[in-house]
């Protein structure tokens, strides 16, 4: 099990001879880093982000020919200048002064033996550190696929260092690479590389670190002349045939729809069984709650409070396993990459980038795995842009919410005179849209203005097909699960019970009853005045009023009616009532408010909220019956003390454009605060859709109005 | 004398010169795109940018942006010329 643990003290390159020792791993993204990790220490001990930074910070323990080693995993990166957030971190934990790092004792550096050139860059920076460094030749097996062959010791003895080859999934080699790092820890430094930038003969124009860049490259052509001998490929062709196939214009878009429309029907559909039986076990355990505690306040914390909240937190693991599943295998064979190869050209002109695909995708689905999987994003600007905008796609959510409104107020006509084109099938669309353009606005403008910045080079690795390895894949998805619950959940558990206390409290019996007492008054006198006035024109109005009086005979109608006025006595209730000025122009009364404030943790939870608060206790809007009723009660809603109806076309239209742009979703703003690691960017994403949401539903009403006006 | 944006794809060429002296530049020059180095552009996304280069071994995309700061001289072998029609 992983564990926080607290900085330890335990730790130098000069502490005691019973301290472990520090070992960090360098090297490329793509080199097989995270296989070497999991298979010299398995799960990690320490999975966290560096404070401060969206850098994932990886250790782990184990002990290599007899000592203990703390094992330091680096983020992947391609140069060791300060320049990214990465490399910032890592030449921090390499010298010594990250905060909460322990000193290290011995660098390894990972070098993919398929392209040795660009990855002894890294390796001839790392010799200059004056820490004792080991070179792990990684890949062995598929660079000899290709016909390389790289003569490792005669490497060691021009890098001055110990370079041993590894197979890290089949085990190979590791046992000398623990040798050579326990022998090499206790040895000097090996010498500094002769980078030389004033041999470059071209130098005019060039900047001291470009010139120092070509002298790096100067010195490795020197050092691996006769060291790498290439003999006729066996496999690369093979290679090259895949690559040609999945980035050619027409296979290799055909390859992409068909492995995305996999990724998203594993999310969307196929977590769903998983789903439900969750929420069945959480069900059956609330009903056991409910049988077994008497009724009264602590009841309803367990049962409507903790125990909802919870199977709130654990409804999100089966969509976040799947993504991360796919995530990890098309990572690890190489085909994330190229995804992003492929869409970038399409992202580009909003200002994303390829990478943001897969989790904009996602978040059609749900947007709690997507921006979860803007992870694999390396670019912090476009990653936060990524996130900033994945909560505007319409998620699984949002489709109840479209569903009824749609079936109860949008009639069934033809659009533009197509018999088989109806207008529900139109508003829909329009509403998965309406999030795709104002996502690409947003990214556009912030890129725009914001997030402005010098021009981001996008300068990306295809790296070669290979087999993902299924215990890197199994501890990516255990990682992004358990990163969740432990993170996230608690937060979104603590914000489902301060709602489920703000819908509950004040609970005043006596003003109930009242309330109660006064409704039936109310219902039995606009049905006294509708008789009186008109028999025909009203009649379906009048014998829905005395339905609902009926029904407040009955000891179910009274429950419901006891708990929809508790709703409208709540807190909440008084906000929705607080805030009715401001959703007038949106066409709604204060109940609609009420509902669109107790969404606040989830947006479906809207249409159970509207059923509690016109008295008809829980309705599952979700089944037929409960849809039905729900439906004839939104219908029968008038604004209080007329007959006027309160959901028309244009109100439900602009609920509709509401939900779709909003931000009522608790557990998206708290990933969103643990992922970028700072409280500003929820309020920020929470704001600006809460402002277009209205915006939206603002002229969706009103332009409504006056069309059907006209 | 061209830029790498220009090269058809399946052609080769030797970079001689990288423009410029930002962040781009030297992420490039990092990558291996050096003065003097042979590379073979190897094809182009569908919607025509970014572009594949192979060089050094190993496979990078880099956006036609990016291509134009580099400086390069088209490499006309007998079949690459076949290649590149």
């Amino acid at each position: 099990m992983p564990s926080e643990q607290a900085p330890s003290a335990e730790t130098s390159r000069n502490g005691g001879p019973d301290a472990p020792l520090v070992v960090a791993l360098l090297g490329n993204p793509n080199t097989g880093k995270s296989t070497l990790f999991t298979a010299l220490a398995g799960i990690p001990t320490r999975v966290g982000n560096y404070p401060g930074v969206t850098v994932e910070e990886k250790r782990g323990r184990l002990t290599l020919a007899g000592r203990r080693i703390e094992l330091i995993d680096l983020p992947g990166i391609y140069s060791l200048v300060a320049r990214s957030p990465d490399e910032e971190v890592a030449m921090a934990v390499l010298e010594g002064r990250q905060a909460g790092s322990p000193q290290v004792d011995c660098v390894v550096v990972l070098a993919d033996a398929t392209s040795l050139e660009r990855n002894c860059y890294l390796v001839s920076q790392a010799l200059a550190l004056g820490l004792p460094v080991v070179v792990a030749l990684t890949l062995v097996d598929l660079a000899a696929d290709r016909g390389i062959s790289v003569d490792h010791a005669e490497l060691a003895s021009r890098f001055g260092c110990p370079v041993v080859p590894i197979v890290a999934p089949q085990r190979e080699g590791l046992d000398a690479l623990a040798d050579a790092i326990a022998t090499a820890a206790d040895q000097p430094p090996p010498p500094v590389p002769a980078v030389r930038p004033n041999d470059i003969d071209d130098a005019d124009g060039h900047s001291p670190a470009a010139l120092e860049a070509m002298a790096r490259y100067r010195w490795i052509e020197q050092t691996l002349d006769g060291v790498v001998t290439r003999s006729s490929p066996a496999q690369w062709s093979l290679e090259e045939r895949i690559d040609e196939v999945l980035t050619h214009r027409i296979a290799g878009t055909v390859v992409f729809v068909a492995v995305m429309l996999a990724v998203f029907s594993s999310i969307f559909w196929a977590a769903t069984p998983i789903m439900d039986l969750f929420s069945g076990v959480v069900d059956s355990l609330a009903a056991v709650l409910s049988e077994r505690l008497p009724e009264g306040a602590i009841r309803s914390l367990l049962v409507d409070g903790l125990v909802a909240g919870v199977g709130g937190v654990v409804v999100f693991l089966p969509q976040i396993a799947m993504l991360f599943l796919f995530v990890a295998v098309l990572e690890g064979c190489g085909y994330l990459a190229r995804a992003a190869y492929l869409m970038d050209r399409l992202l580009v002109g909003v200002g994303l980038s390829g990478r943001s695909f897969i989790p904009l995708l996602s978040s059609f689905a749900c947007a709690i795995p997507g921006i979860m999987a803007t992870r694999t994003i390396e670019n912090r600007r476009d990653r936060l842009l990524t996130i900033l905008v994945a909560p505007l796609m319409s998620c699984s959510a949002r489709l109840p919410v479209y569903v009824l409104l749609t079936a109860a107020f949008v009639p069934n006509t033809p659009v533009a005179g197509l018999s088989w084109l109806r207008l529900p099938a139109v508003v829909l669309a329009s509403m998965y849209a309406l999030g795709v353009v104002v996502a690409a606005a947003v990214a556009a403008l912030l890129s725009r203005t914001i997030f402005r910045g010098p021009p981001q080079p996008f300068v990306m690795e295809l790296p070669g097909w290979r087999w993902p390895q299924p215990l890197v894949v199994l501890e990516r998805v255990r990682e992004a699960c358990w990163s969740f619950l432990s993170s996230a959940g608690t937060l979104i558990v603590a914000v489902s019970i301060v709602v489920w206390a703000l819908a509950s409290y004040p609970y005043n019996a006596e003003a109930i009853d009242a309330e109660v007492a006064r409704e039936k008054i109310v219902l039995a006198e606009r049905i006294d005045a509708l008789s009186a006035a008109d028999g025909e024109a009203t009649a379906a109005l009048r014998s829905e009023l005395a339905d609902e009086l009926a029904l407040l005979g009955t000891e179910e109608g009274l429950e419901a009616a006891r708990r929809g006025a508790a709703s409208r006595q709540s807190f909440l209730g008084q906000a929705g009532r607080m805030i009715e000025p401001v959703v007038r122009p949106l066409g709604w009364d204060w109940r609609i408010g009420c509902a669109a404030i107790a969404s606040f943790p989830a947006r479906e939870v809207v249409l159970g909220t509207l059923g509690v608060i016109y008295n008809l206790g829980e309705v599952d809007p979700g089944e037929e019956e409960g849809s039905n009723m729900l439906i004839r009660r939104l219908r029968a809603a008038t604004w209080d003390g007329t007959n006027r109806p309160v959901f028309t076309l244009p109100v439900a239209l602009s609920i509709m454009v509401f939900f779709a742009l909003c931000a009522q979703c608790a557990s998206t703003l708290v990933v969103i605060g643990k992922e970028t690691g700072t409280w500003i960017w929820p309020v920020v994403t929470f704001s600006y859709m809460t402002a277009l949401a209205w915006l939206g539903a603002l002229l969706t009403y009103q332009l409504g109005t006056m069309m059907l006006a006209a | 004398m061209t830029s790498l944006d220009r090269v058809p794809v399946g052609w080769s060429a030797r970079v001689t010169r990288v423009v410029g002296d930002d962040p781009a530049t030297l992420r490039l020059l990092e990558m291996g795109l050096t003065p003097g180095l042979t590379l073979r552009v190897v094809g182009s996304a569908p919607l025509g940018d970014p572009i594949e280069l192979e060089l050094r071994g190993y496979r990078l995309s880099i956006r036609k942006r990016e291509a134009t700061r580099i400086e390069v001289e088209v490499v006309e072998t007998a079949q690459v010329a076949l290649a590149g029609v």
